[in-house]
């Protein structure tokens, strides 16, 4: 049901600034030329259109970034440092030292959105927010570049992920504090997030420490429609018709959205109980029609016996993180700040 | 946009907001209005580092553009939307105002808008370009024109090496137009003043002028424009870096060529000269493309600290065996050649008559290419003319001739009317319009092709400006350019230093997967070549003067072109040639605002860019008012 168009825009319109408007707006055009009805992606069209950056080890605005590949997989992680305050260190990548010996300095493992179709590392979007976050946090980010469906389905995601984890917890020059460990916290956004938990699990599973869990938006789902779904569905930017076409791009051929990738508490979901998960904070954007599971999935956090905190953002649409222009903004970055504060 | 400052309430009434859709104001308005703040006449800030180019003034139209978009979509069928996303070519997704409008006029009932062409441009099969491996040969100098008729040439004595294979990529059929001129648009022009009208139309004694191949025509080259230095104009200082795992042990190294080259920018020789010989002992540790690439660094910078700088120019027949291993071993030179003929096809869509000027002719690689595309024009090739320009080489043999030969045995095994010329000359500011026979506009088509030889320019000064300024007298409907996506052209020696560090390292870790052996070592030594060059020379000889995409823009913009835009279609059919090349392994293509790039995982490394004279009007069209 996706009623009538000329109203569910006028709807967007009043909710969201004129330019965050423009932006989404673009990529849900751009993304509907982009998939295909018989379930193909126009991956030729995708790149093209995609605005991207180059990493730069100058710093600006007191970050700077650069690329590292495994030569083996071809997997690419972009890491973004808070420059030093030391300018004669500036073009300089150091691959020596550890981060800090005195005090802790959080790696935010971040996985970028898109639905695990669209974006990537270096897209525009994904770039500015990770130099954000580093700014914030005080933190290094490293953004994954991980293997996007229809192309690589689950639970090639998931892989890189975990692969990405690994190489982060396994670099000395990541280290920091008196205790020379790599303090890690999981972050992502739509696709990025539901990736978050799953490498988090596994994680647990593997007993990798992980400080923290940031879920923003978490693309999450099944089988039954619920009553967001309904009442949301092409009013904000987004339409049940594209999640589901998503889900059928990633999950494994012949699926449907209960498989535990889509819907980890659901009927063939697993319990967390008694495993060590990190604590998470899950936000959720009011007038997103799948914040229904996104609930639900704090719901089972918390029936796991796992710490979970909730940020309801009650007026805020999907993507509002990628403009500072709006309060849901400041106050994500606020709650993440104090998120990943080293010394809680 | 104007906020309301209601920022007491924490949550406010969005009905409230403003009839732009205005978002709601929280108690941290005082933060954020530095951020949010938007230039009314300028860009929307907070969009264009997404990478999206809409004037604040502008937002409401691109709103209105897309809910237009939105409906039209809607509305139509199934396959409307197909259409638009696989038939439709798409060009410069940041200019999103322009772009949005392509798309609506697609649906719009103008019927006799065809934007795909009706003459689509031609296929092309691979082509065996094992002929071209011939060494350069007979002396002498200059023009030496001559037809395709039955003239056998003789082949040189010997073939330094075996014939190349295949040329693995095509030049296939693009439906619709890869590329895109923005002066020929469709929107009506908004010129205030009606005086304007006269001086766009050209004015047809001038033309005459500069194509009648008249002699006596000379055109002093104007003065260089004030500012422009040929020590390069200011970049972005984007300095991105790859780092492939072995470079993580490698990294060492890196510090201490960057100490080296510091201590050698403080004239503190001494201090270089010990890190230099340090340098040479950590570089035997390393393995792979680090250790290749800190060799030829040291080496570099050795040279220039005992003065020991490498003999220029180099000698041709070496520089062209180089070339060629480097064109066989990665893909730059064939997205190069591939990009940038595309563009020229396009360029002489429906022309009968087309005249190719190669700044670059080297080996005449990219022609073949073309020339087959040609061939298989619906409606028949148009007639080629080749002009190809190159140094002189040492051994006196004439190597242009050479190489025009065979391309007219080519020529004639497809039957299309071909002429050539080649001219040797020391540098490309020694070139005159009037030395290349231009004929009228309307009569023959002009594409002017430079790949990687632009920059040399940069070492004299005013020779770009001459360059360009003859180029324009050319008229040409596209200039294609291939340069590297780097700045090693900046006023410091240190900055010069770091950046070519980074720039070749990623370029050898690309070749690392590639082919190994003779061939791999060649593009090695090649590029080594440049990177001496980069470091030990200076003044007029170190002509790898590289500058990035954004420094040619300022360039060619100064210097009267406008850019001609290169399209989805052009994109599409790189990306497919570097999948076939190596199965992609880290290549990617990217799009900038018209141009295309050709990266190794994330890091541009060479851009296409085409453009054209601003004031060059072609004959059919007219403004009127």
């Amino acid at each position: 049901m996706a009623g009538s168009n000329e109203v569910n825009l006028n709807e967007s319109k009043r909710v969201v600034p004129l330019n965050t408007w423009v932006l989404i707006s673009n990529f849900k055009l751009a993304y509907n030329l982009q998939r295909r009805p018989d379930g193909t992606f126009n991956r030729d069209l995708s790149e093209f259109l995609d605005r991207r950056v180059p990493a730069n080890i100058n710093p600006v605005d007191g970050v700077f970034s650069f690329d590292h590949v495994d030569g083996a997989t071809g997997l690419l992680n972009r890491v973004y440092q808070p420059s030093s305050l030391n300018e004669a260190q500036w073009g300089i990548v150091e691959l020596e030292k550890p981060l800090s010996t005195v005090e802790i300095v959080p790696v935010i493992v971040f996985f970028h959105g898109g639905s695990f179709t669209h974006s990537s590392a270096n897209s525009a979007i994904y770039d500015t927010f990770c130099r954000r976050l580093v700014s914030l946090c005080k933190a290094v980010v490293v953004s994954v570049n991980y293997r996007r469906s229809p192309e690589h389905r689950y639970p090639c995601a998931y892989d890189d992920g975990w692969a990405a984890l690994k190489w982060v917890k396994s670099r000395s020059w990541l280290q920091s504090g008196k205790d020379s460990k790599v303090y890690v916290y999981l972050a992502g956004d739509s696709s990025g997030g539901n990736i978050a938990h799953h490498v988090a699990v596994r994680a647990a599973e593997a007993d990798v420490e992980i400080l923290g869990n940031i879920l923003l938006h978490p693309m999450f789902g099944g089988q039954r429609r619920t009553e967001s779904e309904k009442l949301l569905d092409g009013k904000y930017f987004v339409t049940l018709h594209d999640r589901d076409w998503y889900w059928r791009a990633y999950l494994p051929e012949g699926e449907d959205r209960d498989h535990p990738a889509c819907n980890p508490f659901g009927p063939r979901g697993q319990s967390l109980e008694g495993l060590k998960f990190p604590k998470s904070l899950v936000v959720v954007a009011g007038l997103d029609l799948i914040q229904d599971w996104q609930l639900a999935y704090v719901d089972g956090l918390k029936k796991s016996g796992q710490e979970v905190k909730l940020l309801f953002l009650e007026k805020a649409t999907i993507g509002f993180y990628f403009i500072p222009n709006n309060e849901h903004f400041y106050c994500l970055m606020e709650e993440i700040k104090n998120f990943v504060n080293p010394n809680c | 946009m104007k906020r309301d400052n209601n920022h007491l309430q924490p949550n406010p009434d969005p009905s409230s907001s403003s009839s732009l859709g205005g978002g709601s104001s929280a108690g941290k308005a005082k933060l954020w209005v530095e951020e949010a703040t938007q230039q009314d006449c300028g860009m929307d800030e907070l969009l264009a580092v997404l990478g999206y180019k809409v004037k604040t003034s502008d937002m409401a139209e691109v709103a209105q553009k897309l809910e237009q978009l939105e409906e039209v979509m809607c509305n139509v069928q199934d396959d409307g939307i197909s259409h638009l996303a696989s038939e439709t070519v798409h060009f410069n997704p940041s200019d999103l105002s322009t772009w949005l409008q392509s798309m609506l006029s697609e649906f719009n009932p103008p019927s006799s808008f065809d934007p795909f062409g009706a003459d689509g441009t031609a296929t092309a099969t691979a082509l065996d370009d094992s002929f071209l491996c011939g060494p350069a040969e007979s002396s002498t100098l200059s023009t030496l024109d001559f037809e395709n008729n039955n003239r056998q040439h003789q082949k040189s004595g010997q073939q330094i090496f075996e014939e190349a294979s295949c040329s693995d990529y095509d030049l296939k059929a693009i439906p619709g137009k890869a590329i895109y001129s923005q002066n020929t648009q469709t929107q009506p022009p908004t010129h205030d003043s009606s005086s304007s009208s006269t001086h766009n139309i050209v004015k047809p004694e001038k033309r005459l002028k500069s194509s009648s191949g008249s002699h006596s025509d000379i055109f002093p080259p104007p003065p260089p424009p004030a500012g422009a230095a040929s020590y390069g104009i200011p970049s972005d200082s984007i300095r991105p870096v790859v780092l492939v795992d072995s470079q993580e042990n490698g990294i060492r190294l890196v510090h201490a060529l960057m100490a080296c080259a510091e201590a050698v920018q403080q004239n503190n020789l001494n201090l270089a000269e010990a890190l230099v010989k340090q340098i040479g002992f950590l570089a035997i540790s390393q393995a792979g493309a680090m250790r290749k690439v800190a060799t030829y660094f040291a080496e570099a910078l050795a040279r220039r600290i005992y003065r020991l700088y490498p003999q220029n120019p180099l000698d041709h027949s070496l520089s062209d065996v180089l070339h060629m291993h480097f064109y066989e071993t990665c893909p730059y030179l064939k997205f190069a050649h591939f990009t940038a003929n595309q563009a020229i096809l396009e360029a002489f869509e429906g022309k009968k008559r087309v005249h190719v000027i190669d700044f670059s002719m080297n080996q005449g690689m990219q022609w073949p290419a073309l020339m087959q595309a040609l061939a298989l024009r619906p409606g028949g090739p148009p007639a080629f003319r080749l002009t190809g320009i190159g140094p002189p080489s040492h051994d006196n043999s004439d190597h242009l001739q050479e190489v025009g030969w065979k391309l007219a045995q080519l020529a004639e095994t497809i039957h299309v009317e071909f002429e050539y010329r080649g001219f040797v000359a020391n540098s490309l500011a020694d070139l005159d319009a009037s030395m290349l026979d231009l004929r009228p506009t309307e009569v023959e088509a002009v594409a002017v092709n430079s790949v990687f030889e632009l920059h040399k320019l940069l070492a004299r000064p005013g020779a770009i400006d001459k360059v360009f300024s003859v180029v324009e007298q050319m008229r040409p409907e596209i200039v294609t350019i291939v340069e590297q996506e780097a700045n090693h052209n900046g006023p410091v020696f240190l900055d010069r230093f770091t950046e070519a560090l980074h720039y070749y390292s990623t370029l050898f870790d690309s070749l690392e997967g590639s082919a190994s052996g003779q061939d791999k070592v060649m593009s090695e030594v090649y590029l080594g070549k440049q990177i001496c060059n980069v470091v030990a020379c200076e003044g007029v000889d170190r002509v790898e003067r590289h500058e990035s995409l954004t420094q040619w823009r300022n360039r060619f913009t100064s210097a009267g072109f406008s850019p001609v835009l290169l399209g989805s279609n052009a994109f599409k059919q790189a990306s497919m040639l570097l999948a076939l090349f190596a199965g992609g392994d880290g290549y990617g293509v990217e799009e900038n605002n018209g141009c295309l790039m050709l990266g190794w995982h994330n890091r541009p490394l060479i851009t296409t860019s085409a453009w054209k004279p601003a004031n060059n009007t072609s004959p059919t069209s007219t403004i009127t008012y």
